[in-house]
């Protein structure tokens, strides 16, 4: 654990001195507020079911960029060589990645409830869906880190890592669009994989256990998959 | 400094027993053979030099014994531990300088060596001596408060073999030590190395003849993976001869 605290240590201080999540998170949070104010002008409801799923889309197409360094700039530096030849495992050093790249995107997320507070201040809104979406929007953001990661780890391009990750993710938020082209069982696999399939339930207030399964399995694996191609080398 | 890092006490290493013992290495990726059945000791204390041309082996050879790379078949061990099974405990033993030097660019000096030895077991009350001593050794303290990516290159190099010196290994491993340095560097990290032999066992690589001469005791010449012999430097006179003789 004390391996863990160490990388964890380093891994924050590159990530917060680095200006692209500075630019990344203000992008972010620039593009939320102009929909908050556009759609709070339009509906004139206290709820922030827009904002959310802008969250999602922004996420999908953001953490990508976020997590694209995290490896592949180790290997072009060759920094990675000297890590994996210190007396620490693997795990730690994929661990310490992933909570370093959870703390960015959490601090972007944290940005948005401002909007939330707002509302309270202005309106009465439902608190129980707003809750539940950053339920969702927490294992939403952990899964894509996850994702980021693990396409890093292989490859030394940040483009060609960036690219991967996104396309794994549309793939993944699109899969239940080709799931009536599919025989059974395939069809029901590809229903179950949706991502939207999982977020949307959490945005209107309903948290089921599967939903939370889906995102905390996926994640998971991705970390998983990143450490065993980290050992195999 | 005590070799006890985070509790787990190192077995004592015998004197008799060899430094590096590998048996039988290979190494393959896909088709290519970059090693093969490379069987040698190399013994407490000395400096150890292997010379060969640009892909000969002598990366590979060193990036399975830091850890960096398993071997296909065959055996390495550092003090006895095997770096495959035993692998954290061998890394604990063994201080690593890779080809390229590489350090951390948004770090300072003095904040990559504290962070390479808490990495490498130094507990944080003792980290502080340690990088006061490597700074000592290796003339770091005009450069100590300076951000890495501002360094010449043989301070790069300097702050690489101190990171690797930091938690005072057993056995301390440069692959091509004095590349891309200018002449009074070079001069520098010869005798830096040659100071080093005796007190650690060091294995370092080189492509250039009078390199592994002037600061190794005994030298392994490879060649297509392949290793071609093990000479003592004090006993080959004509070490130009013996090299051309074997490629």
């Amino acid at each position: 654990m004390s391996a863990l605290a160490v990388l964890l240590r380093k891994e924050l201080h590159a990530t917060f001195t680095s200006p692209i999540g500075y630019v990344l998170a203000a992008v972010f949070l620039l593009v939320l507020g102009y929909s908050f104010a556009l759609t709070l002008f339009a509906t004139k409801t206290a709820n922030l079911i827009y904002i959310f799923h802008q969250m999602y889309v922004l996420s999908i197409l953001l953490v990508p960029v976020l997590m694209m360094r995290a490896f592949a700039e180790e290997r072009r530096a060759d920094t990675l060589e000297l890590l994996l030849t210190a007396p620490v495992r693997e795990v730690w050093i994929v661990l310490a990645k992933f909570l370093a790249g959870l703390a960015l995107v959490y601090g972007m997320y944290a940005g948005s409830v401002v909007y939330a507070v707002i509302l309270g201040l202005y309106g009465e809104p439902d608190w129980g869906p707003i809750y539940s979406s950053y339920l969702a929007l927490m294992l939403h953001g952990a899964l894509l880190v996850a994702i980021g990661l693990m396409t890093s780890s292989l490859t030394e391009n940040q483009v060609v890592s960036a690219a991967l990750s996104l396309g794994l993710a549309l793939m993944l938020w699109f899969a239940d669009s080709v799931a009536y082209l599919l025989p059974a069982p395939f069809d029901s696999l590809a229903i179950n994989l949706s991502l939207i399939g999982h977020f949307r339930p959490m945005v209107t207030g309903s948290v089921f256990v599967s939903d939370i399964g889906y995102f905390v399995t996926l994640a998971m694996l991705a970390l998983f998959l990143t450490t065993r191609w980290l050992a195999e080398r | 400094m005590s070799e006890d890092i985070k509790g787990h006490s190192l077995p004592p290493a015998g004197e008799d027993q060899p430094a590096v013992v590998a048996e039988a290495l290979t190494k393959r990726y896909g088709p290519v053979t970059a090693l093969q059945d490379l069987s040698l000791e190399i013994r407490r204390g000395e400096v150890f030099g292997l010379l060969g041309p640009n892909g000969s082996g002598k990366t590979t050879f060193i990036r399975m014994l830091a850890g960096y790379l398993a071997p296909t078949r065959g055996r390495l061990t550092v003090s006895g531990l095997d770096t495959v099974r035993d692998a954290l405990p061998a890394r604990r033993r063994l201080g690593y300088v890779p080809e390229a030097a590489p350090i951390y660019g948004h770090m300072r000096v003095h904040e990559f060596l504290t962070f390479m030895g808490r990495l490498r077991g130094i507990a944080p009350a003792d980290v502080g001596r340690a990088v006061d001593r490597v700074v000592e050794r290796l003339a770091l303290g005009d450069v100590l408060r300076k951000p890495t990516r501002a360094l010449s290159r043989g301070y790069r190099q300097r702050v690489a073999i101190a990171q690797a010196l930091i938690h005072e290994p057993e056995v301390v491993v440069l692959d091509e030590p004095t590349n891309g340095l200018d002449p009074r560097q070079i001069i520098e990290v010869r005798e830096l190395v040659r100071a080093l032999g005796g007190t650690h066992t060091v294995i370092m690589s080189s492509h250039i003849l009078t390199e592994v001469a002037r600061t190794a005791d005994r030298v392994a010449i490879l060649l297509g993976g392949r290793l071609l012999g093990v000479r003592s430097v004090a006993d080959t006179p004509d070490l130009e001869d013996w090299f051309l003789s074997l490629t």
